[in-house]
């Protein structure tokens, strides 16, 4: 009996190995991220460059500043003048798409952090909003077995209480339907993430991430979110996103409002 | 009587910048402008992304159905709104930031309810 558990044993041992799987165990005890968080601060994602401060994001004349190169510099005015024009469209408006990342961590409602030692899952209630971060050994996928998705493949490890995980297989804005918030700030399906996710205190995680991105930056972009625990008993509620959507898109980018009668009231829809 | 006003006050607009839309663009409304609906509530429709409130307006005899919107429900029940906050039949004061091109609609800045005196939302 004792023979055959320890056969078992082995045969479970080796199939994890074999799968790239348990190279790296998790700390035997995770950090208790528990709870209901809400992003602190608007929805500019780099509340650290905006101009004006306090700007919001989609209000004219406030942008942000990461280290773009000539060429998304420019995408980003042509961006920054579709929002003067009222026809610069948020992806997401179609309630269809996911934010994608890094944007799903920078959105509003609330978030929960579902820890456990082969992955953690950052669960943003306005969505469709699940990112997926591996942490059972695994690496990426090799880049033939890769394509560009809205959130990427993460895999992360823990060093003490702090998740670090890096992310690629981002499509970006390659399809026009992805941005990084409302300001008209897009990267591109070259970039990567590596991200430090940790609880600061027992109110506060704190979310640090460097993106690259061969095409889009010249430099590592440095980005904090940091999330606020809701108090206890707080629910995180179904968010269907199309359940009762009375914003349509029109052709020229238009965010449409529609009336009770089930057509627009826009005076010029074009 | 029932009417609809617009209000002018800078220190009103000022306190209307916190933004209820999480959904889309808020392109299509003037933060700088509000109005202040005198109606009845016909519907409010408590749904994702974003609840609307459908208000009646009536200036001496022409009814006018204004659509107002606001939060989604998730965010409004976790401030205290619950899916019975306005009722049919409700009568009320709205004030909205309208749409830009004058159509009757209007993103929600707070409300006051005729009957109880009580508010709901920015209401300073």
């Amino acid at each position: 009996m004792r023979t055959a558990l320890l056969a078992a044993a082995a045969c479970v041992i080796a199939i994890g190995v074999a799968a790239g799987q348990a190279s790296k165990p998790a700390p035997a005890a995770l950090p208790d991220w528990s709870g209901v968080w809400q992003m602190i601060g608007p929805t500019v994602f780099d509340r650290a460059s905006v101009q004006p401060q306090n700007g919001r994001a989609g209000d004219v004349g406030v942008r942000e500043f990461p280290p773009y190169t000539e060429e998304y510099e420019a995408i980003y005015r042509k961006n920054i003048e579709r929002i003067k024009a009222g026809t610069f469209p948020d992806p997401i408006s179609v309630c269809g798409v996911p934010h994608g990342f890094p944007r799903i961590m920078n959105v509003p409602d609330v978030y929960e952090f579902a820890v456990t030692p082969a992955a953690t899952y950052v669960l943003a209630e306005n969505g469709p909003g699940v990112l997926r971060i591996y942490t059972d050994g695994r690496k990426h996928p090799p880049a033939e077995e890769l394509w560009g998705t809205y959130t990427g493949a993460s895999v992360g490890h823990w060093e003490g209480d702090t998740l670090v995980f890096e992310t690629l297989g981002l499509k970006g804005s390659r399809d026009n339907d992805e941005i990084v918030d409302r300001t008209g700030l897009v990267l591109s399906d070259k970039s990567r993430v590596t991200t430090r996710l940790r609880k600061m205190n027992d109110t506060t995680l704190e979310a640090v991430m460097v993106i690259e991105d061969a095409k889009a930056l010249k430099a590592p972009w440095k980005v904090t979110k940091q999330y606020r625990k809701m108090p206890a008993g707080t629910w995180a509620w179904d968010y269907g996103c199309a359940e009762n959507n009375r914003n349509p898109i029109s052709g020229s980018g238009k965010t449409l409002t529609i009336g009770p009668n089930g057509k627009p009231l826009d005076k010029n829809v074009e | 009587m029932t009417f609809t006003r617009v209000i002018a006050a800078a220190a009103l607009c000022a306190a209307t910048t916190v933004p209820l839309v999480a959904h889309h663009s808020a392109a299509m409304f003037d933060d700088e402008k509000v109005v202040e609906l005198s109606g009845t509530i016909k519907e409010m429709q408590w749904t994702n992304p974003h609840i609307w409130i459908q208000v009646i307006v009536d200036n001496n005899g022409q009814k006018t159905e204004w659509s107002v919107e606001g939060g989604s429900p998730n965010t409004l029940s976790r401030n205290g709104w619950r899916s019975t906050t306005f009722k049919f039949g409700d009568a009320v004061t709205v004030r909205v930031n309208p749409m830009k091109d004058g159509t009757a609609a209007g993103q929600f800045i707070g409300a006051k309810f005729k009957d109880t005196g009580k508010t709901i939302g920015r209401w300073e």
